[in-house]
């Protein structure tokens, strides 16, 4: 077994100084101008109070919640394939979910305020409480279970009931985070029961997407500096879930594209057609970044190459966070009550200001997951599972 | 307790934005800032296009989707003040998620870039924590209800004047303001309404003047589907909101 983490050497510590450069260089921007202009450094306004940093946190939150899942497949529900990629899922979820939180943190009006009137006040009507509470918990569970997986216990009890308790706090974070849109009937856009289970399926599809990346990343792109174990997954089950979430992403738009088209109403009708079909940028994101990966996820030959798994990962990273931009903002381009003072979709560009910050977000995460690397074994497996079969064996076939 | 209420009459109502100007001196809005505004739509086209308005301030709804949204409880409907929707600046964190529940789009963020140039804000920089400082200020000020000039970072809307309103007499049921004793509490834009199209009083009194008007005229309330129920009703023709629809494309 060859392992060789590139992030333990100078080409690690490379990365770590040009993240950590880019996330102060970036954190520095946005910070000069919000404390000199404020959120006039926006290009959101009372009309579209909601831009490309609540975009942002609702990626990254939505790619650790991803994450989380992705975690439970070996510690909740026993697909043990999974285990070499479980460390490193675990704390990708963290340091995401601390990224898109440091994005949010930004865009409120009154950060710190907000730790001590949310626990105060108890306004449990709001989903944006619970939305507080069940990332909290999810934090908490995160790092709980890095521990116990820290301290080699793969299967104990505590490590199944810390994975059950993670487990639960994912599908309640990521599925509360889809009612804050999707209990929101005067905006019918996003107006929509079922949209927990479309960030689930999303969510994992994110999740997957930043977990191949930062695996190649921390192997250097290079399937011989893996494990045997890591590398079945990589040949097996993993490709095959990619592909399988990837549909299912694509299922989803496709019927809330048909029902959003087909409807009369023209605060739904008017944004597909009109917003995101007339975007050329949604359309390239689609097609590019959801459709052409999961072609590529459904090819035999190709779904197991090292390098299209890259490029897919890439690809959906792109696809899914213009999604989730054209969502958040899809649903507040048809202004409410304006009349003919907003006789048309209101138009909204993110500002450089924005867009420092979903930088900054990205940095964050490059900066915590290198450091991540360095200062632990990501990489750990049980060692039950690292003595198991060679490559070709096991899972590949039987997957 | 009054609750509060106030009826619009649409067959009365000039367009003239008269009540949008006194709103904005009383309250010291920022342009753009616009509590109580008046709409324009167009409906129809020729031979029948019709110009429709609507005076819109904030409807106080009985239901109010924006109270429930708010995680801090900042934005809280008070019984003991009429039933009026209120922001706490001292609570409020800036999340902006009751300006995407409020149906009617009658909350400002007025950390934003300004509507017009120059901006008022650099003109008269604040002090005191607010965010601007205008020359003539009204001394009305209470940060936990959302009287006076907003601090940075925070969400405004239509008080229905509570600063007036609160002070009026104890069980007073028609706040008008032909009649010389009332005149002071009257809101500002009822109280400055050129053709007296406004009407300001107690919806739970059967004999006011408000409940009069909704029950002969059949007073609607907009976007009544929503359920949030507002305590502003409309009378006369036109009282109704037209489908959204996009500029044609060329």
């Amino acid at each position: 077994m060859n392992q060789q983490n590139i992030l333990k050497g100078p080409a690690g510590l490379g990365l770590l100084v040009l993240s950590a450069i880019v996330l102060v260089v970036s954190f520095g921007y946005a910070f000069m101008n919000l404390s000199s202009q404020g959120h006039a450094s926006f290009n959101t306004s009372s009309t579209l109070p909601w831009g490309q940093p609540i975009a942002t946190y609702l990626y990254f939150a939505l790619a650790s919640s991803g994450l989380g899942m992705i975690a439970s497949l070996p510690l909740v529900f026993g697909f043990k394939q999974f285990y070499p990629v479980v460390k490193r899922a675990i704390f990708l979820a963290f340091v995401i979910l601390v990224s898109g939180m440091a994005v949010l943190a930004m865009e409120l009006g009154h950060v710190f305020r907000m730790l001590w009137v949310i626990p105060f006040n108890m306004q449990i009507q709001s989903a944006m409480f619970w939305m507080g509470v069940f990332y909290v918990a999810d934090l908490i569970f995160l790092l709980w279970k890095l521990q116990t997986l820290e301290k080699g216990e793969w299967d104990s009890k505590t490590s199944k009931q810390v994975g059950i308790g993670s487990f639960l706090a994912v599908l309640l974070a990521s599925g509360n985070l889809a009612l804050i849109f999707g209990m929101m009937s005067m905006r019918p856009f996003w107006f929509d029961g079922l949209l927990p289970i479309y960030f689930y399926l999303t969510a994992v599809a994110s999740g997957l997407a930043a977990l191949v990346f930062f695996i190649y990343l921390a192997h250097g792109f290079s399937r011989e500096n893996m494990s045997s174990t890591l590398q079945r997954l990589l040949e097996g089950s993993l490709p095959k879930l990619f592909a399988a979430v990837l549909g299912g992403t694509l299922l989803f738009i496709a019927v809330r594209a048909i029902t959003g088209l087909y409807t009369n109403n023209p605060e739904i009708y008017v944004v597909w057609r009109d917003y995101l079909f007339a975007s050329s940028t949604y359309q390239a994101s689609l097609w590019l970044g959801i459709v052409l990966p999961f072609v590529l996820m459904m090819m035999v030959n190709l779904r197991n190459n090292a390098s299209t798994q890259v490029l897919v990962s890439i690809l959906v990273f792109g696809g899914l966070f213009a999604e989730r931009f054209f969502f958040v903002v899809g649903g507040q381009v048809v202004p409410l009550f304006k009349g003919t003072w907003e006789w048309n979709l209101i138009q909204y560009t993110p500002s450089a200001t924005e867009w420092s910050l979903t930088i900054m977000g990205s940095a964050l995460l490059f900066t915590l997951y290198v450091l991540g690397e360095r200062m632990m074994n990501l990489s750990a497996e049980p060692p039950a599972i690292v003595a198991s079969p060679a490559p070709g064996a096991g899972v590949t076939a039987s997957a | 307790m009054a609750k509060w209420g106030m009826v619009i009459d649409l067959d009365k109502c000039t367009g003239c934005q008269a009540c949008t100007t006194a709103c904005a001196m009383e309250n010291n809005t920022l342009p753009g800032e616009s509590w109580q505004d008046v709409l324009y739509y167009h409906e129809g086209t020729y031979p029948s296009a019709q110009m429709k308005w609507l005076p819109r301030p904030c409807m106080q709804c009985e239901n109010p989707s924006c109270v429930h949204v708010c995680p801090t409880r900042a934005t809280y409907k008070d019984m003991d003040a009429g039933g009026i929707v209120f922001v706490d600046w001292d609570k409020c964190i800036g999340c902006k998620y009751c300006m995407i529940a409020c149906p009617y789009g009658v909350r400002f963020y007025a950390d934003e870039k300004p509507l017009l140039e120059p901006d008022l804000r650099e003109i008269f920089p604040g002090a005191d924590g607010q965010m601007w400082s205008p020359p003539y200020q009204n001394p009305d000020q209470d940060w936990k209800r959302g009287i006076g000039v907003q601090p940075p970072g925070v969400v405004s809307k239509c008080t229905f004047c509570y600063h007036k309103v609160s002070k009026a007499p104890a069980g007073a049921v028609d706040l008008d303001e032909d009649v010389p004793e009332m005149k002071e509490y009257v809101p500002a834009c009822v109280r400055t309404c050129p053709p007296k199209a406004r009407f300001f009083g107690d919806l739970d009194n059967p004999t006011s003047q408000v409940n009069q008007l909704i029950g002969d005229k059949h007073g609607v309330r907009l976007k009544d589907h929503t359920g949030n129920k507002p305590q502003v009703y409309y009378l006369g023709a036109g009282a109704g909101v037209p489908a959204f629809e996009p500029k044609p494309r060329s």
